[in-house]
């Protein structure tokens, strides 16, 4: 049997000729000293991504998930003995199978073999023994399927289905007419990939593997708030949204100025797009500086202004002693914020707003952020064009947005840092483009942040309980693939951490893995961590209740996503400040390009210093043994003259 | 910057400015043999991308081997923990490394071309050099025609059009080293014999053909040519070549060899003479026949090259934040156009492609170029390094340096532009080499001894007018000067660096074990630019705290660590050194910005934020406007 475990099929190239050989249950440790010539692709970074079963980051993933199917006797059972049949995660249950169909690799030519689909991913082990080929895509990852050529098709290949991801890859599959096997196996993609388009549940739903810890217990409001300090004399924790009746794709627990009453709460929701007042994000914990977050205010055409807003936008700014002046970032275009006051919202007027002073930081909306990446996309898959690559990154404009927002965030940074303004944040509705930026911000003032579980903490407060729409934005289970309100939002945060990363190699106890696992699981529907577009939904939908939290999985093994570079709390006190100019900002090739097998998405530099790490280690211990030998000699020594 | 405008005012009022007085440790330092041409008082430096309304002020020295400023500032803390030079200061360039002056005015910006005289007021001097640092000096306090007499000085001293007036001619400094440990020289055939026997090389031989430069005085007078062939053969078949030049073998396994010979004379129609020397080669590994790579056709010219650095100069020496700006904002576009990548990519898998032959096929390889000492300088010695590990280590790449381009006949006096001659045009292909070296190290960072700071390093050194290794067009040249001058080797390091400083050439991810191949990826997508290099001089483009220097220095300390352990273990004893405790090493990072050891310029961090705020401002036009309804 193979003893292959649960492929993470996110984590892993899903396309790769694997030699069955290659899947010994071995640890990623003992790995590290092994080295088989095309494993770490010392001589051949290009060729050993054809031969070997994954790369590094994959590698490690997919080494632990079979540690854990061999161990976990629970997954043991549901693997199935046929050679065929997928692994599965446990509540994953296979649905219906294709045989004789052939996946046509855009890299290495048309491979035959058995298309499995669960209620969970979409599986294809070509038949080949000596080298089979493995195809593994959760279906949440699948944004569009469609079927290619009708029964009237000629030529080889030509009768199948295409599946579209959410990833940047298309996979296509070729099924022979006669055999009217694609009939069903689309009839069970369509219903398992968009459930909620067929009256069913999202496979999170059904997932039930246990893990040692509890990811949902990771973010707990008030705990986050009690580290920064708060209550204190300037703030205080208000539970008037407890039931998400003043604002209610806001989080129950808020933390707003300590004078600030009850009444000019909801007086202030009241102006306020959508109920989303200031509340605060972060605190400076020594300057008391802080940074605010919003939507914007509901200004209109007549411009409208509100005394309760205006008032308590002056206690925010009075909460800081440190400066008498205070910054009302809005993340949009002017051009963008002007115009939305055709529309009732609109910015502060700095006729209202004494003391603040009013600045757009020039990031585009939604619309035009989906158009970048579809742009990404056609560049990097299936292939890429070498001649054309540079001209064509600067075509896409992903940079361009990139830097944009990284710029701004910086700016808040310096506001808050360097001269000890309070900073509030706001876009249109404050759940996009003003999520990234405080999330950066905090980033890259507060070291917390910047470890696994800070992160952690990070997303899910200021994303996640501040009611980024996850739901909308990636559109989890449902068939509309061109719905104008999906975006890449928090695919351009994350590729955002990454260019920061990237700056401060040592200043992350994360490695890129890390990143790459949420973007996997941000669209695979395993864990409930991305799922509903708020607080108030994801607790009418009973989601800790019902489903596993992502931080479960990871945390449990927090080894694969941990940087050698890492300077474990030494840090502490620095603030980041990364330089946002293109000339530093480059293309995630890794995470965009990572289908394409002659990619080089190991970082060799990361691996030599774990290698130096372990081998440090190793000796430490030696020298321990060795000592200890030494002394328990001389005592026998000593003892045995007398 | 909004910068104060009361005190702005308050000392252009002030006409009549004092000198500036040094004390003896800021004065421009003179070596021996070195002589002032020019002093000019009361300059300003500007700072890169500065707004150019305050400056520091001091004295501008224009020497016989350098432009000097010094100023009574004190220099800011922590500099001894950056490279410093003991022949150049900090605010000192030699003038060979001057690649453009520019003469700016109000509204204007005027290159000035060597041999041209500037007869009006000159106010402010711009000056891009080699490495792509920039200078700025202003005159508007300086004494009447100081900025023009500058101006001349350099126009006529940086561009010196014969080679006895290379400072290396003039410098008295004592040198005690003239054997240099650090590489082979391939000056003398044994040299060459080692290399014939590490590399297993049965059918070839050192031939003395080109003894006293009797053939050509483009090659060194030892030589490895096939062992079947005779002198006089050479001899007689040398007049048909370009340079008077054959093949000759530079490096090989015991089934096959890379060889390496100019073109025929452009005007022979008949190649019989070419045909009987490579027949020859072929002899010498008979089972298969040689492959003849014409890297004239495959590779980039000297020309393109420079073409393209100069559009990769202009890209990286921004003399305004305004142009810095309207750069950042086309990047990759411009970098694209530059075409300088592309010539990396060309090259790299020109070089993949003929080690894939001479070892998957035993196929002996060919190089055939022109002259033969150009793009056969960069492809051979790239093929060598990926092929084998020895070249890999300092002194093993220092040594593949004197033998392919130093021994072999690089025109590096005309090529780099310390002479300005009208028939050879300056083109910086060895950086394009070193470019591509860095390529390497980035994909294999394991491979390599030696460090990007190295590479860095070299490119420096290479304008330093002190060092014979890169001065010369050949080794006859260099034979000639050698009988009237000391003759000072770049490889000796300490000439100009700490030990300290030196230590940092050396890679610490380094693994002696690694022998095995290098198949670098040559896809554009997979290169990089190459940003301590280009981008140094740029304060704003430098990330506090930030960049490789962080990987660089924690793998230091790892690796020292490692190494006491290993010392503990060895020696068994288990007490004593401890290694740097954490605070000291915090201490070090803390030091260390993304151009660590090169310029530092975390003074004008507020600078910085500000020219980089001012970038997020731009919109990006064309997509806001067709986006405005929906948002």
């Amino acid at each position: 049997m193979d003893k292959r475990g649960s492929l993470e099929l996110l984590n892993l190239e899903g396309s790769n000729y694997t030699k069955s050989s290659s899947f010994s249950p071995e640890t990623a440790e003992t790995r590290i000293f092994s080295k088989p010539e095309n494993r770490w692709g010392k001589t051949s970074p290009s060729k050993s991504y054809c031969s070997s079963s994954s790369t590094s980051t994959e590698n490690v993933v997919s080494t632990l998930e079979r540690h854990k199917g061999n161990s976990a006797s629970g997954i043991e059972a549901t693997l199935s003995n046929r050679p065929d049949d997928p692994p599965l995660v446990l509540g994953e249950r296979v649905a219906g199978q294709a045989r004789d169909v052939t996946y046509l690799c855009p890299y290495y030519g048309p491979a035959r073999g058995v298309l499995t689909v669960t209620n969970y991913k979409l599986y294809f082990r070509s038949v080949d023994k000596e080298m089979p080929y493995v195809i593994d895509v959760a279906l949440g990852v699948v944004s569009r399927i469609e079927k290619v050529g009708g029964q009237s098709s000629r030529g080889e290949n030509a009768y199948g289905i295409e599946v579209f991801c959410k990833d940047m890859r298309n996979l296509r599959f070729a099924h022979k007419q006669e055999n009217h096997s694609r009939r069903d196996v689309f009839e069970k993609l369509q219903q398992f990939t968009f459930p909620l388009s067929h009256k069913l549940k999202l496979f999170a739903f059904e997932y039930s593997e246990n893990f040692a810890e509890n990811g949902w217990a990771i973010y707990e409001p008030i705990a986050e708030l009690k580290r920064m300090g708060i209550n204190n004399d300037m703030w205080k924790i208000s539970k008037i949204n407890e039931n998400h009746e003043v604002c209610d794709s806001y989080p129950a627990v808020w933390a707003v100025p300590a004078q600030a009453t009850d009444d000019d709460l909801r007086a202030v929701a009241a102006y306020r797009s959508r109920g989303r007042i200031p509340v605060l994000s972060w605190i400076h914990p020594e300057s008391q500086a802080t940074i605010t977050r919003c939507s914007q205010p509901l200004v209109g055409v007549s411009g409208k202004r509100c005394r309760e807003d205006e008032k308590y936008i002056q206690l925010i700014m009075d909460a800081n002693a440190q400066s008498h002046k205070m910054f009302i970032m809005d993340a949009r275009p002017s051009a963008n914020a002007i115009a939305n006051k055709a529309k009732g919202g609109g910015y502060e007027s700095e006729d209202a707003y004494q003391n603040a002073e009013l600045v757009f930081l020039d990031i585009h909306n939604i619309h035009v952020m989906r158009e970048s990446l579809r742009k990404v996309k056609e560049l990097c898959f299936p292939t890429i064009e070498e001649t054309r690559w540079m001209s064509g990154v600067e075509s896409t404009y992903w940079l361009k947005h990139i830097k944009c927002i990284l710029a701004g965030a910086v700016r808040i940074v310096d506001k808050v840092e360097n001269h000890k303004n309070s900073v509030l944040v706001h876009c249109s509705d404050g759940w996009d483009r003003t999520a990234q930026l405080t999330a950066l911000a905090m980033l890259m003032l507060d070291p917390y942040y910047r470890t696994i579980k800070g992160f952690e903490v990070l997303i899910e407060k200021e994303w996640i309980s501040f009611g980024h729409k996850f739901q909308q934005r990636i559109g989890h289970g449902d068939d509309h693939h061109s719905d104008a309100d999906r975006s890449p939002v928090f695919l351009q945060f994350i590729d955002c951490v990454w260019q920061i990363t990237q700056q401060f190699s040592n200043a992350f106890e994360f490695n890129e893995c890390f990143l790459i696992t949420i973007l996997d699981h941000l669209y695979s529907c395993r864990f409930g961590t991305f799922l509903c577009n708020s607080e108030r939904e994801r607790l009418q939908e009973k989601l800790k209740e019902q489903t596993k939290s992502l931080w479960s999985f990871t945390n449990c093994q927090l080894d694969y996503y941990k940087n050698p570079l890492y300077w474990a709390n030494t840090h502490q006190q620095q603030v980041l400040i990364p330089v946002a100019s293109l000339r530093h900002i480059n293309l995630w090739k890794s995470y965009y390009c990572r289908w394409n097998p002659s990619m080089r998405t190991q970082d060799p530099v990361y691996q030599r210093t774990r290698e130096l790490l372990i081998m440090k280690e190793h000796m430490e211990k030696q020298v321990e043994e060795s000592l200890r030998e030494q002394q328990s000699r001389i005592s026998r020594n000593n003892i045995s003259p007398a | 910057m909004n910068s104060n405008d009361s005190t702005f005012k308050s000392y252009i009022e002030d006409t009549e400015l004092e000198n500036v007085s040094l004390n003896d440790g800021q004065k421009t330092r003179l070596l021996e043999g070195e002589t002032v041409v020019l002093e000019a008082q009361k300059v300003r430096m500007f700072a890169p991308l500065s707004d150019k309304k305050k400056g520091t002020l001091g004295v501008l020295t224009m020497t016989t081997f350098k432009l000097s400023f010094a100023s009574n500032e004190s220099e800011e803390e922590g500099m001894e923990f950056y490279q410093s030079n003991n022949l150049l200061r900090r605010n000192e360039i030699c003038l060979s490394a001057i690649d453009t002056i520019y003469q700016i005015g109000d509204k204007s910006k005027k290159k000035l071309v060597p041999g041209q005289s500037v007869s009006n007021k000159v106010k402010e001097l711009f000056i891009v050099c080699k490495n792509m640092r920039v200078l700025s000096f202003g005159f508007k306090d300086a004494d009447k025609d100081n900025g023009r007499q500058i101006a001349n000085g350099l126009l006529h001293h940086a561009y010196p059009k014969r080679h006895p007036l290379l400072f290396m001619y003039d410098i008295k400094e004592p040198y005690n080293k003239p054997i240099t440990k650090e590489a082979r020289l391939y000056v003398t055939a044994e040299d060459w014999r080692k290399d014939l026997t590490r590399c297993k090389a049965k059918k070839w031989r050192i031939s003395d053909v080109n003894k006293n430069f009797s053939v050509t005085l483009h090659m060194p007078e030892y030589l490895v040519v096939p062992e079947t062939i005779t002198n006089s053969q050479i001899s007689t078949a040398a007049r048909d070549f370009r340079n008077e030049g054959f093949p000759v073998w530079v490096w090989g396994t015991e089934h096959a060899a890379l060889v390496r010979m100019p073109d025929l004379l452009p005007s022979l129609t008949d190649r019989v003479q070419e045909n009987i020397l490579i027949t020859q080669v072929h002899k010498s590994h008979p089972r298969t026949q040689p492959i003849i790579v014409d890297l004239s056709r495959d590779c980039p010219t000297p020309k393109e090259v420079q073409s393209s650095y100069s559009k990769l100069k202009n890209l990286c020496t921004p003399d305004s934040v305004r142009v810095y700006k309207a750069q950042d904002f086309k990047f990759y576009g411009l970098l694209d156009q530059s075409k300088w990548l592309h010539h990396i990519s060309m090259c790299l898998s020109k070089a993949v492609e003929c080690a894939k032959v001479l070892v998957d096929d035993t196929t002996t390889v060919i190089l055939q170029e022109d002259k033969g000492e150009d793009m056969n300088c960069v492809v051979s010695s790239l093929i060598q390094l990926l092929l084998d590990h020895h070249w890999r280590t300092r002194k093993g790449f220092q040594s593949l340096i004197q033998k392919e381009w130093v021994a072999l006949g690089h025109p590096f006096a005309f090529r780099l532009g310390h002479i300005l001659d009208p028939d050879i045009e300056p083109s910086f292909l060895f950086l394009l080499f070193l470019d591509c070296v860095w390529q390497m190290l980035q994909q294999f960072p394991t491979a390599f001894q030696f460090s990007e700071t190295y590479l860095t390093t070299i490119w420096d050194s290479s304008h330093i007018t002190i060092f014979e290794t890169f001065l010369f067009n050949s080794e006859h040249s260099r034979f000639l000067a050698g009988k009237q001058s000391t003759l000072r080797s770049v490889w000796n390091w300490s000439e100009q660096f700490s030990e300290s400083d030196i230590t940092l050439f050396d890679n610490p991810l380094y693994e002696r074990s690694n022998k095995e191949r290098l198949i670098p990826s040559t896809g554009i997508s997979c290169l990089d630019v190459w940003r301590q290099c280009y981008f140094r001089w740029i304060p704003d483009l430098e990330i506090r705290n930030g960049g490789r220097p962080q990987i660089d220095i924690c793998n230091r300390f790892l690796s020292e660590e490692l190494e006491l352990l290993r010392h503990k273990l060895a020696t068994s004893n288990f007490n004593g050194a401890i290694n740097k405790t954490k605070e000291e090493k915090l201490q070090i990072l803390r030091r260390v910005n993304s151009f660590y050891p090169f310029s530092h310029n975390c003074a004008s961090a507020d600078q910085q934020l500000n020219n980089q705020l001012l970038l997020s401002s731009d919109a990006l036009e064309t997509q806001s406007i067709y986006n405005l309804a929906t948002d």
